[in-house]
């Protein structure tokens, strides 16, 4: 088990994961709304299925936010 | 240079307001002589003016409700 | 020097009084030039709380007329603005609120043709807006632009905003590009409770009075995201990044785009 932070919260995870899957951990309801901020450095989301997590990292989920409209 | 502000006739917060405005118009180093009525007005301005940053130099008595208060820039 | 009237000095008197404002920052507000784009959700309590302050020039860009779903949280609008163009119901209430202030309104919808030239005469602009394609080009045109700008978002119980000032992280730092056309969103994403649009326009509203007055520090190179929900507020740290396709070392963005609106399948297929 390792400790990583996840939007602020210190989480026990078992390793290896990889982004994707914490997504998946996450219950993230739309990955494709998601972006990934992995120790303050942008990830691509290319990059989601292949990045290992480590011991201490510090994970953010960075939501697209509209709000408000239904598109038509 | 010495300036004046009379705000006998002002309530508290117009008198402090004023006061600003009049030393926001001079120059650094200006002397400010401000002729304020006893109660809030005499309770508030000079210590407000202190809070902010200005130099109060002296509240004096002038004749029944009436004082000055000198300030420096 | 200082020239306020009788009247301003009344009006403004709660500013006036702060040490961190004073007549000088109050100046600094009536010298101010905003735009703000969308008079909705965030534009609303925007505009209401500048016209209030007294900036000097407010410009409002929207293209939509008032529709009883947005009386919600649209809280410029009133019951009877119903069917009206939003600027002039807006420009109606920032005059009422203070006949100081200068509206300028553009009944139009921000595109990559008009953006450049709508907030070339600003000094600061205000996203918002409630869809992302109009989010990236706001981003965009600011970046090229050199014009500082508040970004927000908001959805169901959440907001996020940052502000951008030349050099710092912009939205393309965050989020690359618009979501995959494939990722339609589904109908609770038009969701929102009402009054997170007050609570999150209010906070760019203040971050456009501290940027005219040059108060405070800005929420640059941060993301401030808060869920009411719990009310936690967090700031997550940003920055410029050097992959960025806009302002990073290799930009690909190199000109204005007018994304496609992703669409409702169920609404397409009616």
């Amino acid at each position: 088990m390792a400790k990583i932070t996840v939007n602020g919260e210190v989480q026990e995870v078992q390793l290896p994961l990889t982004v994707a899957e914490l997504l998946q951990q996450s219950d993230v309801q739309q990955p494709d709304m998601v972006s990934v901020q992995l120790n303050e450095e942008f990830l691509e989301r290319n990059e989601f299925p292949t990045q290992q997590l480590q011991e201490g990292d510090e994970v953010e989920f960075l939501y697209f936010m509209g709000g408000g409209q239904v598109y038509v | 240079m010495t300036h004046t502000l009379d705000i006998t006739q002002e309530h508290c917060p117009m008198t402090f307001v004023r006061t600003k405005l009049k030393l926001a118009q001079i120059e650094k180093g200006d002397i400010l002589e401000v002729l304020l009525s006893e109660g809030e007005p005499l309770e508030n301005v000079p210590r407000s003016a202190e809070e902010q940053g200005f130099k109060v130099i002296a509240v004096e008595h002038v004749e029944g409700p009436v004082h000055r208060v000198i300030i420096e820039k | 020097m200082y020239d306020f009237t009788e009247e301003e000095l009344k009006r403004y008197s709660r500013h006036i009084l702060l040490q961190d404002v004073g007549v000088e920052g109050q100046e600094k507000i009536k010298q101010g030039k905003v735009l703000v784009v969308g008079a909705g959700g965030l534009g609303a309590p925007v505009a209401l709380y500048l016209a209030a302050a007294g900036v000097g020039t407010i410009g409002i860009v929207d293209g939509d007329v008032v529709d009883i779903s947005n009386l919600q949280r649209q809280i410029i609008h009133f019951t009877p603005d119903t069917d009206r163009p939003k600027v002039d119901s807006a420009r109606e209430k920032i005059k009422l609120i203070n006949p100081n202030v200068k509206v300028n309104t553009y009944k139009q919808f921000l595109s990559a043709d008009n953006a450049l030239d709508i907030i070339k005469e600003y000094d600061f602009v205000v996203d918002g807006t409630d869809n992302f394609p109009v989010k990236f080009l706001i981003n965009d045109a600011c970046v090229m632009a050199g014009k500082p700008f508040s970004h927000g978002g908001i959805l169901r119980f959440e907001g996020q905003t940052f502000t951008h000032l030349p050099g710092t992280a912009c939205y393309r730092c965050l989020f690359n590009s618009p979501p995959p056309a494939g990722a339609v969103p589904t109908c609770s994403q038009a969701g929102v409770l009402g009054a997170i649009a007050g609570m999150l326009g209010t906070i760019q509203a203040a971050e456009t009075l501290k940027y005219l007055t040059g108060v405070g520090e800005l929420l640059t190179d941060r993301l401030l995201t808060f869920n009411a929900k719990t009310m936690e507020f967090r700031k997550i740290k940003t920055r410029r990044h050097d992959h960025c396709p806009l302002c990073g070392t290799h930009p690909t963005v190199k000109e204005l785009v007018d994304y496609e609106q992703p669409t409702c399948e169920l609404k397409k297929h009616k």
